[in-house]
Formats: C-alpha cells, structure tokens, sequence
C-alpha cells in the first residue's frame, strides 16, 4: 500500500478534518456586506476597474433579492447572518499568486494541507493542484508538460490580472450571471480566489487537477470561483475537495463554478464536500456544453450544516452529453438539499442522473432536480434514478424531481426508491460474523457501489472512506 | 398580486348573497356562519399552491378572471342523484333537512373551507350537493351523480360517509348542459360583452371512510371546453378502511384538481388512479396525494394522460410518509404520451419520507408512440391512423383495467376513441 493511501487509514476525523490553527491573517475584512468592504476587498487584490464594477453591481443585485424562503421542504436558513459573516480573510503568505513549493508555507498552513494529504496526492496521481486557506490560494503548481502544452491552471485572481480577455468574456456571464440568484449574487461581489483552468484544443489532460479549499477561521466565508474552459477535442477532470474545523458560529461558503465545455470537449467535475457542520454550504454551478460535448458532475456530499446544491448542464450543442452522480449522507443536525439541472437546449442531446442518498440520526436528505427538455430538442433523452436509504426513524428522505417536457420525440425516465436498513441483511451479516456496525457499513458500502465503482480510484477510496468516518460511533 | 385579484371578486360578492344561497337550501345557522366565515376570509386566503421552478409557473391561476365568471344567484344545473335503497343518496336541501347532526360532524372535517381561496369561495357559494351515507354493515353499488352545469358558475359540493364494514361505489360526472339560456341571462345582466361560452366549475369532495369501510369513487369530468374548473377531493380512511379513487378528466380549459388520501387509520389503504386527454388549448393541473399517518398503510398512484394539439399537462404526486407511519408501502407511478411537438407534459412526483420502515417507490416517463410498434402494425397493413389510435387506446389500458366501475370504464374508452376519432 502506498503512503498515499496511509493517510486514508487514519480513523480520527478530528485529526484528520477538524483540527483548528490559529488565525494569522495578513488581512481581515469587517463583517457584513457593504460597499467599503467590497472596495477593500478589490483594493486588496489590486483588481482593475471592470471587475470592482462588476463586484458593486452584484452587491446591489443581492441587495435587491430575497432570502429563497419559499421552495418546498427547503432547509432552514433563518440561522445564516450574512452580515454576521466576514467575507475577505486574506493568510499572511509572502507570495500572492501563490507559491509552487510546499516547504515555503507557513507551518500551520503547510500541516494542515499535510493532514488532508493533499502533497501526497499530488506525487502521485494529480496533474496540478491547488490549495485555497481561507480567501487566498497559498499554493498552485503544475506538472511542466502540462505547461507547454499550453494548459493554464492557476488561481483565479492572478488569471484576473494575466488573462482579462478570456475572464472578462466568461466570468459570470452568460454561465452564471451574479442575477441567477441570491447567493450568485453575494458571490458575485465578494469573490476570492479558486481556479482558473483553460485546456487548449484537443489537449487531453491526462491525471486530474485538483483543488481543495480549506476554511479555518470561525464565522468566516468562503467565496472561491471556479472557471474553465475546455476548448473543442480537450479533456480536463478536475477534482475540489473542501473542509473546515466546526466552530460555535457559522460559516458560509458560497462557490461559484462555471465551466465551458466546447464541440467534442470533456469535462468531469468532481467534488468532495466535507464542510464542518456549522457551514451553510450554498452554491451554484453551471457548464454551458457544445457539439458533442460531454459533461460529468461527480458529487460526494458529507459534510455542511446546510446545502443547497443543484449542478446544472445546459445542453447548448446538438448531441451535447450529461452525467450527474450524486451521493448525499446526512447526519445528525445535517440538511443536505441537492441535485441537479438539466437543460435540453438541442437535439440529440442525453443526460444521465443517479442519485444516491443516505439519512441517519435525523438527518435529512432531498434530491431536488429538474430536467428541461426545450421545444424542438428533438430525439433527446434523460434517465433520472435515485435512491435513498434510511437508518432511522428520526431521519427524513425527500425526492423532488420536477420534469418539463416540450418536445414530443423524446425519451423520459424517472424512477425512485426509499427503503430502510435492512434487518435481514444486518442478520445474514451478523450470522457471518460481522458485529452490527461492520454489517451496517457494508451495507452502505454495497449501496453506493454502483456509483463508486463509476469513479477514479482515488476517488472511490476518499468517498468510502468519509462515509465509513460519519458512520463511526455513531451506530446502535 | 393575489391581494389584489383577491379585493375585486370580493367586491362583487355579497354577505346578501351567501344569505340567499343558504336561505334558498333552508339551511341552520351555523352552515350559513361557515359559509359567512369563508366568504370573509377571502381577502386574506392564498391560491392554492402550484408548482414553481425557475423562470416558470406551471399553471397560472391567476388568469381566471372570476369577476366575470362568479354569478352566485343565477347557478342553474341539472342534477340528478341516485342509488340502491340500502344507501341514503341525498340532495343537498335533503341532507340538511334529514341528516343535520351527519353535517354538523363532518361537513368541512376533511377539506378544510378555509384551506385555500378558491375552496373558501366554493363553500361560501355552493348551491348544489350531494350526501351519501352508507349504514354499518351495508353494501352499496351503483350509486351515481350527474351534473349538468347550466350556468356561468356553479359550486358543487359531495359528502360521502361510511360506517363500519359497509362499502360503496360512487360514479360522479360533470358535463356542460346545451341549454344556455341562463348563461345568456346573466350576460345580459351584468351588461358585459358575451363571453362567448365561458364557464366555471368548483366542487369539492369530502369522504369519511369509517373503520373497515371501503369507498370507490370515479369521477369523470366532461365540461365543455370553455369552463375553468377547481376541485378539490380528499378522503380520511379510518382503520382498515380502503378509499379508491379514479380521477379522470376530459373536458375545460384550465383544471386544476386534487386528488388525495389521508391515511389516518392503522391497515388503511388507498389507490388513486388517474386518467386524461387533453387537446387543443387544455390544460390539466392534476394533483395525487396520499398522507400515511398510521400504521401499515398502503398507497398506490397510477396515472396516465395524453397530450395533444397544445395543451398541457402538470402532473404532481405526493407520498407523504409521516413519523408514526411505520410499515409503509407507497407506490406510484405516471406516465404521459405526447401525441403532439406543441404540447407540454410537466410532471413532478414527489417522496416526503420520515419513517425508514417504509418501502416506498415512484416513477415517471414522457414520450411519444413507440414507432417500432407503429411500423409493426403499419407493415402489417393497418392503417397508420388506425395503428396510432390503438396504441393510444392501449396506452390506456393499465389505467382502464384498474377501473372496477363498469360504467365509468365503458364512458371513459369511449370518450377516449370519440376523441382520437376527431383527429386527422
């Protein structure tokens, strides 16, 4: 077994997600969202003019929102103060954009990317990987054949400044505009750091590009934006993991993803969400898919207080593919709220969704999803599938799909399940020798193994991992 | 928006109305304060709830335009109510003359009048109804409702009431009378230009199935094309009882109607199964509920619907499992077939689950006619208008086998294949 996979043995979430540093920002925002914090923020960043304005703008559209409080059965969101968040931590690193070397870091910044395992990971199975501390990427590098081949990965305040032409055309939008919706809106102004990846034509990146956010300050936000561009023929998976120590007050993350997939191109976006369960974790996410573009959102949601999280593909190009996995698991004091969108913008386009969901100790989980299929998006198709499963009587399992279908030479399919532990396979399992908790595990391990099996390995391994982890101790 | 469509039908409705209405039905006290009470909670009652998703209202019940279409003292309906002698099938004036203690306990227990606007209006100006009560023990079938809806609206009301072990069958049908003589009355009453034929319908159906009892009840709406129509029909199965429903619609141009169970008693059961076409403009808002609130309960929705021309269709199904519903098993399933690239068919069924004892699925497709099996049947030398309209008969069939009323399978077949008749 290699060193990378030694980390995974480690069986203590504490040590391994939940560990706090102490605080030592360069700079702080005040709490709240007002204009001078905005300026600041821009000021910090050295920004020019047409990303401040597109920051203000964005501040009087949130401003101008309501909370969403009127979708059925959503979580409760009465408890975020967003202007009790503050928005901007930048770390006290000596280089900006980022440093290429971990040993350059900060001891308690470079151990906490050690515990995560994150340069581990790196040696051995990633093309490029960034990491994110609070507001600010402390470290981005890249394998040099990725480089001449002409592929850009670098955080995406320095892509701001290196790259305006392509971020101005792209950054939110026609993707996500910051008008989407509330928190587009607030993410819109007080955005930091995150990713900036460009895959030139007909280049196949071929190991994933990783990023991982951590948050470590208490009430603090997190606004990472997310922005690539997979240009026709190229293929780019890229992975994002995230987490943060669980404090008394709540913290916010509120990421906005777009990418841009073009004729032929493909792109996987994977992410593991483990926030700490004092996080409201609300996002948006969105690729505007080409000609025969294929597009996959890969989705393991473990951690946060709150989500609200529906990856959406539009469908743009004749032919142009989705994929959606998803698995939720919620536990105790857990309200994971999540799905996906499709919109069927052309004929022959397909999308495939599975959700798998896993409710305990009063947790709840929903899938909330929607499939659009437009006028005219003739010989299209989408198979939607989920599956819950229940431990308890105290959890709750919702399935929400809505279906709008304009175009009769389609094909439609949803189908859905919700069904509890069973007794008589923890029996079998326990005749054969296995102790309650085990048999439980191996349950939910079987469950999800459609999906798993469908991931990278490394994947795989994380996402089994984590679920083992909330499960632990926890089990009657 | 609601506050101020709200303001300008209450306007035109009266506290001197609603007195007429329940004077004229010799109604007690306390119906015309309920009624009274609806009325006056109109301003503050929202519409019923309807599906919303990005950018889109699924049906939009605001462009009912009530201040025309509410004439509470001009309703004029044929109506004729009749059942086997084991079996009370009374008029409303009836029900209230004979059985006022049968009202006082479970008028308005089921649907709440004041659970939305549009329920609220129907109970303060319903003028028409039906009670049905079958007596411990007694078998009834064969009891059937006509109504022929004569008038610019018309506000009907059904309450059904079983007692232990008894069980009933009940067909309810809803057609436009050719005779509009009083909607031209009206027209030229109210000085307004002739609205050429619209019409609106309201009804709500309450049932009390006591324990052991077991209630079906098909309804077969088939008002003129013009008509809006809301109704509202919910069921409360006590221990053991078993509520069936068959839900289908064929006429109006907006319907929004909700069909719905509440499983309060422990073994209770209930099947809703639904069926529609809709063409030209129609739109269909069809709602399938069932709520399990007790102990090993079963549910099971089926619907399957066509959709034609440019209508639409809105599909909701609801399983709601809740704490105390151990033992559960809810199925459902919807299916709908788009005859034409104009039409819409929006669907979305849904699972609220809080008791992992539960097994619990659902499902939804959309297409079109499978054109393998039309060019199975078209090589084979049937003709390709006839080839599509057996498999849309057939398409039906699930639904249709799932009908134990004779009469309201045979009617609905038939108004299936009149329809496909009248396409090219």
């Amino acid at each position: 077994m290699s060193s990378e996979q030694d980390h995974l043995k480690e069986t203590d979430t504490e040590a391994r997600f939940e560990f706090k540093k102490e605080q030592n920002a360069a700079v702080k925002s005040d709490k709240g969202l007002t204009e001078e914090v905005i300026r600041m923020i821009s000021e910090d960043k050295d920004e020019p003019d047409w990303m401040l304005e597109r920051r203000l703008r964005a501040l009087k559209q949130y401003q101008n929102m309501p909370m969403p409080t009127d979708w059925p059965g959503q979580p409760d969101l009465t408890e975020l103060d967003v202007e009790e968040i503050v928005p901007y931590i930048r770390p006290d690193v000596d280089k900006r954009e980022g440093v290429d070397d971990w040993t350059e870091l900060p001891d308690e910044i470079k151990d906490t990317f050690d515990k995560l395992g994150i340069p581990e990971a790196e040696k051995n199975a990633l093309s490029g990987v960034g990491a994110q501390y609070e507001s600010e990427v402390v470290y981005q590098n890249m394998q040099d054949q990725w480089e001449e081949k002409g592929v850009i990965f670098m955080n995406m305040d320095r892509a701001v400044q290196e790259h305006p032409e392509l971020v101005k055309e792209h950054f939110m939008t026609t993707c996500v505009p910051a008008s989407d919706n509330k928190f587009a809106a607030l993410h819109g102004a007080v955005w930091s750091g995150g990713s900036f990846v460009y895959v030139p034509e007909g280049v196949t990146v071929e190991m994933p590009v990783q990023a991982y956010f951590r948050m470590n300050s208490e009430g603090m936000g997190q606004f990472e934006h997310t922005l690539i561009i997979a240009e026709e023929g190229s293929e780019v998976h890229y992975i994002e993991g995230c987490s943060a120590p669980k404090y008394g007050a709540h913290n916010l993350h509120s990421g906005g993803v777009e990418v841009f997939v073009e004729e032929d191109a493909h792109v996987q976006y994977s992410t593991v969400q483990n926030w700490s369960k004092n996080t409201f974790n609300l996002n948006t996410k969105r690729a505007i898919v080409e000609e025969n573009g294929t597009m996959e959102w890969i989705s393991g949601s473990m951690g946060s207080k709150a989500t609200m999280l529906y990856p959406c593909s539009i469908l743009k190009g004749r032919g142009a593919t989705d994929t959606h996995i998803t698995i939720a698991f919620a536990g105790e004091g857990q309200d994971i709220d999540t799905g996906a969108k499709v919109y069927h913008n052309a004929p022959e386009t397909s999308s495939t969704i599975e959700s798998k969901s896993i409710s305990k100790d009063g947790g709840r989980t929903n899938y909330r999803g929607l499939v659009h299929i437009a006028d005219g998006a003739e010989n299209s198709s989408t198979a939607v599938e989920c599956d819950a499963l229940m431990f308890d009587n105290e959890s709750t399992s919702d399935t929400m799909p809505y279906m709008e279908i304009e175009e009769s030479k389609v094909d439609v399919a949803h189908e859905a399940t919700v069904g509890k532990i069973g007794d008589e396979d923890i029996f079998y399992l326990q005749s054969r020798g296995l102790d309650d908790d085990d048999a439980k595990k191996m349950i939910v391990a079987g469950f999800i193994e459609p999906i798993t099996e469908e991931l990278p390995i490394e994947y795989a391994v994380e996402l089994n991992r984590l679920i083992e982890l909330e499960m632990e101790g926890s089990l009657g | 928006m609601s506050a101020a469509t709200h303001t300008e039908v209450h306007a035109n409705l009266t506290d001197e109305q609603v007195r007429q209405i329940s004077d004229e039905l010799d109604e007690p006290e306390w119906l015309l304060e309920t009624r009274l009470e609806a009325l006056d909670a109109l301003s503050e009652l929202d519409m019923p709830d309807v599906i919303r998703t990005p950018g889109r209202d699924w049906t939009n019940l605001h462009e009912l335009d009530y201040e025309s279409l509410v004439d509470p003292l001009n309703a004029a309906e044929n109506k004729d109510q009749v059942g086997p002698e084991e079996a009370e099938v009374l008029a409303w004036s009836e029900a209230v003359d004979e059985h006022e203690e049968l009202l006082k306990e479970h008028f308005g227990s089921v649907v709440d009048p004041q659970e939305n606007y549009l329920t609220a209006l129907s109970t303060a100006l319903f003028s028409t109804g039906t009670v049905i009560y079958v007596p411990e023990g007694v078998d009834a079938e064969g009891v059937t409702i006509r109504t022929e809806q004569n008038s610019r609206s018309l506000f009907n009301y059904t309450l059904v009431v079983t007692e232990e072990s008894s069980s009933v069958t009940i067909l309810e049908r809803q057609s436009t009378g050719e005779d509009s003589e009083a909607l031209r009355a009206s027209d030229s009453a109210s000085g307004d230009e002739p609205r050429a034929d619209e019409q609106y319908y309201s009804g709500i159906v309450e049932i009390v199935a006591g324990e052991n009892s077991n209630v079906q009840y098909g309804s077969l709406q088939n008002l003129s094309e013009e008509a809006y129509n809301f109704t509202l029909k919910r069921g409360d199965a006590d221990t053991y009882a078993t509520i069936d429903w068959i839900e289908a619609n064929l006429g109006t141009q907006l319907t929004k109607s909700g069909v719905e169970t509440e499983l309060n008693g422990d073994g209770s059961e209930s099947q809703i199964v639904g069926a529609f076409y809709g063409h030209n403009d129609q739109h269909f808002d069809i709602d399938a509920r069932v709520w399990h609130r007790a102990e090993h309960t079963t549910a099971d929705l089926v619907t399957r619907g066509v959709t034609d021309d440019v209508a639409r269709s809105v599909y909701e199904g609801v399983q709601d499992v809740g704490r105390d519903a151990w033992d559960t098993s809810s199925y459902q399933r919807e299916n709908t077939l788009m005859l034409s690239d104009e039409s819409e068919a929006d669907a979305s069924p849904k699972l609220i689950i809080n008791n992992h004892d539960t097994e619990a699925s659902h499902s939804a497709t959309v297409g079109q006619i499978d054109q393998e099996d039309l060019l199975y049947m078209t090589s084979r030398g049937v003709q390709p208008r006839d080839a599509r309209n057996m498999l849309v008969e057939g398409f039906f069939v699930p639904v249709l086998e799932e009908i134990a009323v004779d009469e309201l399978r045979d009617d609905l077949e038939e108004l299936i294949a009149a329809r496909l008749r009248q396409r090219d």
